[in-house]
Order: structure tokens, then C-alpha cells, then sequence
């Protein structure tokens, strides 16, 4: 077995067949109640299993889970599905987690990790389907790099009983095939499958929560209703591998602002380009990669006009904290939204939470895919 | 789907579609009484939490408005700098989340106060100034909230003077929009509520006015409705047939003074507001009715705002008045006496209400308050007329110095039958109860009989529990948070309509009227630290159950 360091809150990890990981949760509750010295709570919101393609990925995924399950607490599935050499069948090793002193109670939650080799990593989903908790959600996180389009059998076979599939569009290679196929995707995946709700999530999209708040204030009519009309160019900056984060934000504001794409061009590793026709006219929209920074959005920049002088609308991180809004020569305060930097942890655990529907991601991954095609010829 | 050309000018194209609830409009938030004991404590905290998260809008900022409380504000050469010292304070001390100086500095540049009087009209119009330069400031598009903090006797003439001034825009205006937040206590009777209602009336239009409980903003209230109508389990069993009482109760440890156990001085009291007043008037009227509405009402046939304000309403419609001799049968009131509280020995409240004129606001003690008739405990047996409730009593109970602080909501189910596991009259089966916890943990448990294990059938109560805290990681926002950003998003379905205020007060008046009549000169006593007094018990045991031991 590979070893798994042990974060913080977590008891020791012990291997055992899959026939004994109840039998062992159960016993290592029975232990942690007996150390604390009294009752012990499972507290389970929803199953999370989690898939990882190598154990290097695994290892740091384990590291962030602890704190992902503080906000959102559930029985966590780690697979991890490797074809190394001599690694055939599937082995567990089950650990509980306590991560929470309520008044009363000391609150725990489990942990099995399921490593798989060879054909044995197709039989995944059936050692799962034998561990996921009944009548509780079932969340299924593609932690593989990826895009889900192209995971195959697999992860049609893991998602089948899960309400929710998340996966991160962070650092796709290829960004406008990725996007492309998986707006297609998301027909198909998004169903009401005899009478199950299923629901697609992409955390980069949710990275990308405070940035679009941002631009929906700063473009709110009440504001100047004629500063959206004026825009006329859009400049958005990323760091690398974020290049799928500006993508989607460009087409959210296309489709909130009914632009209709005309052409679209790349510079590979340095910027895509698009012209669009807006209902008053046409506008310029360039997404530019940065060849250093953090994998993120770094500028949002309009040019237009606020009350009749042109002007550029700038939206930046303020410090750690926070975006703010600034105009070039205006004489304003900046206005500024907290925008919490969460870690992947946080934001996974706030995910699992948010199990509806966003019906602008819907439209935006429409718009999102006409853009690659217009850049794929 | 919403598109840019379908809607109109003013319609914010990126917000289209999205939950009203989550989408906080660009504002300014004027705190009438800006560094008053509410806004410390809660106020300006509640908006440093909302600032914290990230669901405040860019655009927003908050003035404070009003005398200043203190003797260091009234001496203050920079108001802003003043106001932005006493929020720290406030929020260092009574805030949900600790105080970040990041997060402080970027709060405390949106933070302003216009120090005069509510009284002076050239106050006004240097609010009104100050309102003009932080919207060019903040980009706010002359949207403004007034939070009435003040004393209810002050409302009339600050509304006015709002109105006079020009500061309070058209009702229909939605973009430069104005609302009003109007605090407890509406009025003290029937009759000064219809004023402070007609006051604001004269300048609001009932859809610019939110008048807040902010109990209605706590999560498990907020739940109730969420238990009732997202489960199917539960709405069939809510009615007579199978409930057979239900007790609402807020107990409050803390007294209505507080001490200095060392030197035995009083270091801070509700008395100037609570004497005269008394627990029926602070907490039933309002707080526990409402409560009462939202675990009664019928299935509301959507959740816009008025539909829900409509079902509660009408079980205040519904409750049964009572003659002054239901008033002495179904109503009991109390009076703390010594006792302990905190593992500290605590004066009475007569005590307490002398301690207070004599030596903490150095003011003669009005001849009314010399022996203090004013109820710091008081329970109830209330009835609910309709069809759903019929003879089922609701045991209400609140007071003060009471052994723990713990508001909850308990819905006893009836017995069941006397044969198989029920048939030993020796041992009866303790009924189902789920029970709602309000305070201080939010949650939810339910009593259930169970086999124990063993060859032998003997049944024992277990309790199963779900506790906010630990099921959900994270602190639950603050009452208040929640309702002032449900007033920024223009969302009343949590405050208080102008006719449920007065139907409360109708049901109530006859009670005070008896009690005026009366003219007790004691009441029913309970020492500090106990669950109340003894006639309150004899009430509830009249019928053949008991208080609930929380």
C-alpha cells in the first residue's frame, strides 16, 4: 500500500478488504468515542467520491479533503486508478475523520480510499455502488486532468448514481476543444434520468463567482445606463493555465449583453481575439494570457463611456481581499466587493452545497462553444 | 431567458433571472441613532459580517445619523473618524466573526455619521448633503435605506422631517429607491402602534416600509417553514388530530441589570425601556407571535412575499380572544425575586428597577415603578379557532432570569392508544415530540420511543438531533445580517406587515386592559435562576401536562 500522509483531525488510516471497511469506520468511531470520552456523531450531508488518476494527485487531494468536509461534512470515497505494474485488484484503507466540537458532540465524518490497477480500475464503480450512503446526495468530483467529454466509460459508470458531477476546467490542454466538447457534454450528462436530478458543476466557474458579481455591478444600468452600450473593447488578462476562466467569463458577459460573435483568431499562448456585433455595435473582446502570475484572472478592462466622458472601467484585485472597480481619470472612490480567495478545499465544500442548477452557466457554455468553433474554423 | 433587448433600461441584464434574495441593490444604509446601544451590538456588526462574505454590493456605503450617545461623540471634532472608533469597538466586542483589519479598513472607508438632532430640520439637510457627496463618491444611484433605531416617540417627527426634506422618493421609484427598516416596539398598545404605523404611513407607502422581528430572520424560524412544506412526512401529522399541544418558550438567563459582582454597582440595564413595558408587550406581541404564525399557518400557495404574510396574518385572525376571566384562567405573570444566575447571587427586579433611578441614572423613581408591577415572566395558554387547531393549546412561556437562556418550539405528539407497548398505566410511553431549537444552538430533535437491546421489550425515549453547527460547518449569519440584506434586495417576506402588527396588538389589548384593571399590588414571584413561578406550573399541570424542561 502506498502510504497517505495524515492531515490534521484524521485517525490512522488502516488497509483492509472491502469487505470490512463498515466494520472498521465503525471501530474507529467506537475508539474515537472512547478517547474523547464521549458521544460521537456521524455527521453525513452527501457521499463525495472523488477520482484521481495517479497517486501523486491522490495524495494532494487527501491533503485538501479535511477541510472540505468542515464545510461541507459526508462520507468521502477517494479512487484512485493507476496502471502500475503488479497493481491488479483493489484495495481499501478507511480512516475517520473528526473535524467539528459541537456543544454536545464531537463530529465526525469517513474517509475510504480505494486504489485500483489494471482492469481492476473498471471495476471501480462497483466497489463504490456497495459504499455510498443511502438516501443522501451523491457528489462525484473528476479530479482527473481531463476534460469529462473524453473520461469514457468510466465516468459515465462512476456518475450513474451521483446528483452531481463536478470538475475543474483549470488547465485544460487544449481550451477551445475542451470547451467545446463539453458544452456538448453538458446536454447529455444535465438530465432528469428516471425521475434523478443530475447536475454538471465546474469549480472554475465558481471561481469566477466574485469576478462576475463585479462586472454585474459595474455594468448595472443604475449606475449609467449608457456606459454598456458604449463599450467598445473588452481586455481580459489571465495567468496561465486560466485561459478557460476568461473564456467563460467573455461568454457570460457575450450572452448577458446579447453579442453575437463574427470571427474569432488565436495566438497560441499569447491571446484569442473576437469580434462581436452588440445591439449598438460592434466590440473587440481580447482574452491575454500572462506569461507569469497565478492561475487566475488578473484585469477585467471596458472601454466605454461614464456620463459622456470615454473612459477605461478597470476591474482588479484589491490586495488579498478583494476586486475593485477604478476609472482612468475620474475623481471616485473605488468601489470594491470582498472576494474571498478560496482554496480548492473551500471551494469544493462550498459546491457540494450548491446543488441547483445555474442556468447562466447553461447559456454560457452555449455561447462558449460558438466561440470555439469561430476559433477552430 | 432574459436578453439584453428584452429588457428594459434600467434592468440590470447580468441579474436577470438570478434569486432576488442573493442580489443586494446598490444603497446607502442610513442608521437613524448611528452609534446608539442597537447599532453597536448589532447593527453595524450584522453589516461588517455581510462585508466579510462578499455579499455586500460595490456600490454601497453607511451613515450614521443622530445625537451622539456618548459624551466622547458629542465632543468628536471628526464625525467619521468617531463613528468608525465606536463600530470597531462594537464589532471587536459583538461581532459573529472576528474583527480583520483588512476587511476593517476597506468597511470603515464606506463608514460615515452626521452628528444632530432628529428634531433640528437643518440636521436634514446636512444628512442630505452628506447622502449627495457619498453617492458621487461611491457611484450609488440615490438609493437609500433609513434604519429607524430610535425610540418610538421620536419616529413620527424623523419621518416627517424626512418627507419635509425632500429625502424619501416615489414609491414606484425602483432604481433611487427609498426604504424604511422600523424597529420594535411598534407602539406599547392598539392605539400608539396605529400611530407609529400612520406616522410612517405619512412619508412610506407599506412597500418602502419593513418593520423588523428579527426573530423572524433566525434560521431555524426560517426552517420551520422549510420542515412543513419540504417534507412530506410532517404536514399530514400538523393539525388536531395528532398534535396534542404545542409550547413555545424564550427564556433568558440574563436579567434586566448588570452587575459588578465585585463592587456590586450595576454596569448596564434595560430597565429605562423595560419598566412599564414587561415581557407580554417585549416578547409575546411580537417575537412569539410571530413564531406562533409560522408554525400554525396554512400552506401558503407560493412563497411571494405577501401570500406567506397573508397565511400568517390569519392565524392571528384566528386566535381566540380572551374575556378577563380567560385572562386569569389562561394567563399567568411573574415577577423575579433574588435568586442565583451566572453562580452569582442577583438581586430582584423591584431592586434592580430602584438601584436603577436612584443610583444609575440619578433620577427620581416615578411613583409607578416604587413597587414595580411590571411582569418580567409571563406565560400563556392561547387557542388557535380554526379548523386545523381546534383545542389544541399553545403553551406560550418567556421570562427573564430563568435558569438557562433556550428559546425553542416544541410540538407534542398525542399519546398512542392504551394497548400493546402504551397498555402498562405504570409506565407510560413518553409522547413524540420534535421540538425546533431557536437559541442558543439552531437545530432540530425529535423524542421517539425504541426497543432497548435485550431479550426483554422495554421501551426508553431516544433522541435523535440535528444540530446547524455541526451538520453544516460554518456559523449561521446573524438574524439581523440576513433581514438587512433582504431590505437592500427589496425582499419583505420576513417583516412585518402593518395588519399582522395591529392584529397582534388587538389579541393583546384585553389582556393589558385586564391587567390595568386589576391594578395587582404584587405579582406572582419566582427567585432568580427557577423556571418561573408556581402558578405557571398549576396552569399547564391544570391540564394535565407539564412544562417542558429545557
Amino acid at each position: 500500500m502506498n502510504a497517505t500522509a495524515k492531515p490534521a483531525g484524521l485517525c490512522d488510516p488502516v488497509e483492509v478488504s472491502l469487505h470490512d471497511v463498515e466494520q472498521e469506520l465503525s471501530r474507529q468511531l467506537r475508539g474515537l468515542a472512547e478517547a474523547e470520552h464521549g458521544p460521537v456523531q456521524r455527521v453525513r450531508m452527501s457521499n463525495l467520491v472523488v477520482y484521481c488518476d495517479r497517486e501523486e494527485l491522490l495524495q494532494s487531494i487527501a491533503a485538501e479533503i479535511p477541510k472540505a468536509v468542515a464545510v461541507h461534512p459526508g462520507r468521502v470515497i477517494l479512487l484512485v486508478g493507476e496502471s502500475t505494474p503488479g497493481s491488479e485488484g483493489i484495495t481499501a484503507t478507511v480512516c475517520v475523520q473528526a473535524h467539528g466540537q459541537g456543544h454536545q458532540h464531537q463530529a465526525c465524518s469517513e474517509q475510504v480510499i480505494l486504489r485500483a490497477g489494471g482492469d481492476a480500475i473498471n471495476r471501480l464503480s462497483f466497489a463504490v455502488r456497495a459504499l455510498l450512503i443511502g438516501d443522501l446526495p451523491t457528489n462525484l468530483w473528476w479530479a482527473a486532468p481531463e476534460p469529462p467529454p473524453f473520461a469514457g466509460l468510466l465516468l459515465h459508470e462512476l456518475g450513474e448514481p451521483a446528483q452531481q458531477i463536478i470538475y475543474d476546467s483549470l488547465g485544460w490542454r487544449e481550451p477551445a476543444k475542451g470547451v467545446a466538447a463539453t458544452a456538448a457534454w453538458l446536454e447529455t450528462v444535465e438530465r432528469t434520468a428516471g425521475g434523478r436530478w443530475r447536475v454538471a458543476s465546474d469549480l472554475n466557474w465558481r471561481r469566477l463567482k466574485y469576478w462576475r458579481r463585479l462586472v454585474a455591478q459595474a455594468l448595472d444600468p443604475a449606475f449609467d445606463p449608457d456606459l454598456t452600450p458604449s463599450i467598445s473593447e473588452v481586455i481580459v488578462e489571465h495567468g496561465p493555465h486560466a485561459v478557460v476562466q476568461a473564456w467563460e467569463l467573455i461568454s457570460w458577459v457575450a450572452q448577458r449583453l446579447g453579442w453575437h460573435v463574427l470571427t474569432g483568431k488565436v495566438k497560441p499562448g499569447v491571446e484569442i481575439g473576437w469580434r462581436f456585433m452588440g445591439p449598438h455595435r460592434e466590440i473587440r473582446v481580447r482574452i491575454r494570457r500572462l506569461e507569469q502570475g497565478p492561475a487566475e484572472l488578473c484585469q477585467i478592462q471596458f472601454t466605454c463611456t461614464l456620463r459622456g466622458r470615454p473612459t477605461k472601467m478597470t476591474l482588479v484585485p484589491d490586495g488579498e481581499l478583494r476586486l475593485a472597480i477604478t476609472f482612468d481619470g475620474m475623481d471616485t472612490a473605488p468601489r470594491t466587493v470582498t472576494a474571498p480567495r478560496l482554496d480548492l478545499a473551500e471551494l469544493l465544500g462550498r459546491q457540494l452545497s450548491d446543488r441547483e442548477r445555474d442556468p447562466a452557466f447553461r447559456q454560457s457554455m452555449e455561447v462558449a462553444q460558438v466561440l470555439a468553433r469561430s476559433v477552430r474554423g | 431567458m432574459a436578453t439584453a433587448t428584452s429588457l428594459s433600461k434600467l434592468e440590470n441584464p447580468f441579474s436577470a433571472g438570478a434569486l432576488k434574495s442573493l442580489l443586494p441593490q446598490p444603497c446607502t444604509l442610513v442608521i437613524f441613532g448611528g452609534d446608539g446601544d442597537l447599532a453597536w451590538r448589532k447593527l453595524l456588526p450584522a453589516v461588517y459580517n455581510l462585508n466579510v462574505d462578499g455579499v455586500l454590493p460595490s456600490h454601497f456605503a453607511v451613515v450614521g445619523f443622530g445625537i451622539a450617545s456618548t459624551e466622547e461623540g458629542r465632543m468628536a471634532a471628526d464625525p467619521d473618524e468617531y463613528i468608525r472608533k465606536r463600530a470597531k469597538e462594537g464589532i471587536t466586542k459583538f461581532s459573529r466573526q472576528p474583527l480583520d483589519e483588512d476587511h476593517w479598513n476597506d468597511f470603515a472607508r464606506s463608514l460615515f455619521f452626521v452628528p444632530g438632532s432628529f428634531a433640528d430640520m437643518a440636521a436634514y439637510k446636512k444628512l442630505q448633503a452628506k447622502l449627495t457627496e457619498v453617492d458621487h463618491l461611491f457611484g450609488i444611484p440615490g438609493s437609500r435605506i433609513y434604519y429607524l433605531s430610535i425610540p418610538p416617540q421620536l419616529v413620527e417627527l424623523s419621518v416627517a422631517h424626512l418627507r419635509d426634506a425632500g429625502m424619501v422618493a416615489n414609491p414606484g421609484e425602483e432604481t433611487a429607491f427609498t426604504r424604511t427598516i422600523v424597529e420594535k416596539p411598534i407602539g406599547r398598545d392598539l392605539e400608539s402602534a396605529r400611530g407609529v404605523i400612520r406616522a410612517v404611513d405619512q412619508a412610506f407607502a407599506e412597500k418602502q416600509t419593513y418593520r423588523i422581528d428579527h426573530y423572524l430572520g433566525k434560521e431555524t424560524v426560517q426552517n420551520t417553514m422549510v420542515l412543513r412544506f419540504a417534507n412530506s412526512i410532517f404536514e399530514p401529522l400538523w393539525n388536531q388530530k395528532y398534535i396534542d399541544h404545542v409550547q413555545i418558550t424564550v427564556a433568558e438567563e440574563e436579567g434586566l441589570a448588570q452587575w459588578n459582582f465585585e463592587t456590586g454597582e450595576m454596569t448596564a440595564s434595560r430597565i429605562g425601556y423595560f419598566e412599564g413595558v414587561g415581557a407580554l408587550r417585549d416578547m409575546v406581541q411580537n417575537h412569539m407571535l410571530q413564531v406562533l404564525c409560522t408554525v400554525a399557518m396554512e400552506p401558503p400557495f407560493s412563497l411571494e412575499a405577501n401570500v406567506i404574510r397573508d397565511a400568517k396574518v390569519n392565524v392571528l385572525h384566528c386566535l381566540r380572544p380572551m374575556s378577563p376571566a380567560d385572562v386569569n384562567r389562561n394567563v399567568v405573570r411573574g415577577q423575579y425575586i433574588e435568586g442565583d444566575a451566572f453562580g452569582q447571587r442577583v438581586p430582584g427586579y423591584r431592586h434592580e428597577v430602584r438601584h436603577y433611578f436612584e443610583k444609575f441614572v440619578k433620577k427620581p423613581i416615578p411613583p409607578e415603578s416604587v413597587n414595580s408591577t411590571t411582569e418580567s415572566f409571563v406565560a400563556l395558554r392561547v387557542y388557535i379557532d380554526n379548523w386545523r387547531w381546534a383545542d389544541v393549546p399553545f403553551y406560550l412561556r418567556t421570562g427573564k432570569r430563568l435558569p438557562k437562556r433556550s428559546s425553542e418550539v416544541a410540538i407534542q405528539f398525542r399519546d398512542v392508544p392504551s394497548v400493546l407497548f402504551n397498555a402498562n398505566p405504570d409506565i407510560p410511553l413518553e409522547p413524540t415530540v420534535l421540538t425546533i431549537k431557536v437559541q442558543p444552538e439552531e437545530g432540530l430533535s425529535m423524542r421517539i420511543a425504541s426497543k432497548l437491546p435485550g431479550p426483554k421489550v422495554r421501551i426508553y425515549p431516544v433522541k435523535m438531533e440535528f444540530n446547524y453547527s455541526s451538520s453544516f460547518g460554518g456559523t449561521s449569519p446573524e438574524a439581523y445580517e440576513r433581514l438587512i440584506l433582504d431590505v437592500m434586495a427589496g425582499d419583505a417576506t420576513l417583516f412585518m406587515r402593518r395588519d399582522a402588527v395591529e392584529t397582534a396588538w388587538e389579541w393583546v389589548m384585553p389582556i393589558l386592559d385586564t391587567w390595568q384593571q386589576e391594578r395587582v399590588l404584587n405579582l406572582p414571584e419566582y427567585q432568580c435562576g427557577t423556571w418561573g413561578p408556581i402558578e405557571a406550573d398549576r396552569m399547564i399541570e391544570a391540564d394535565g401536562r407539564q412544562w417542558r424542561t429545557l
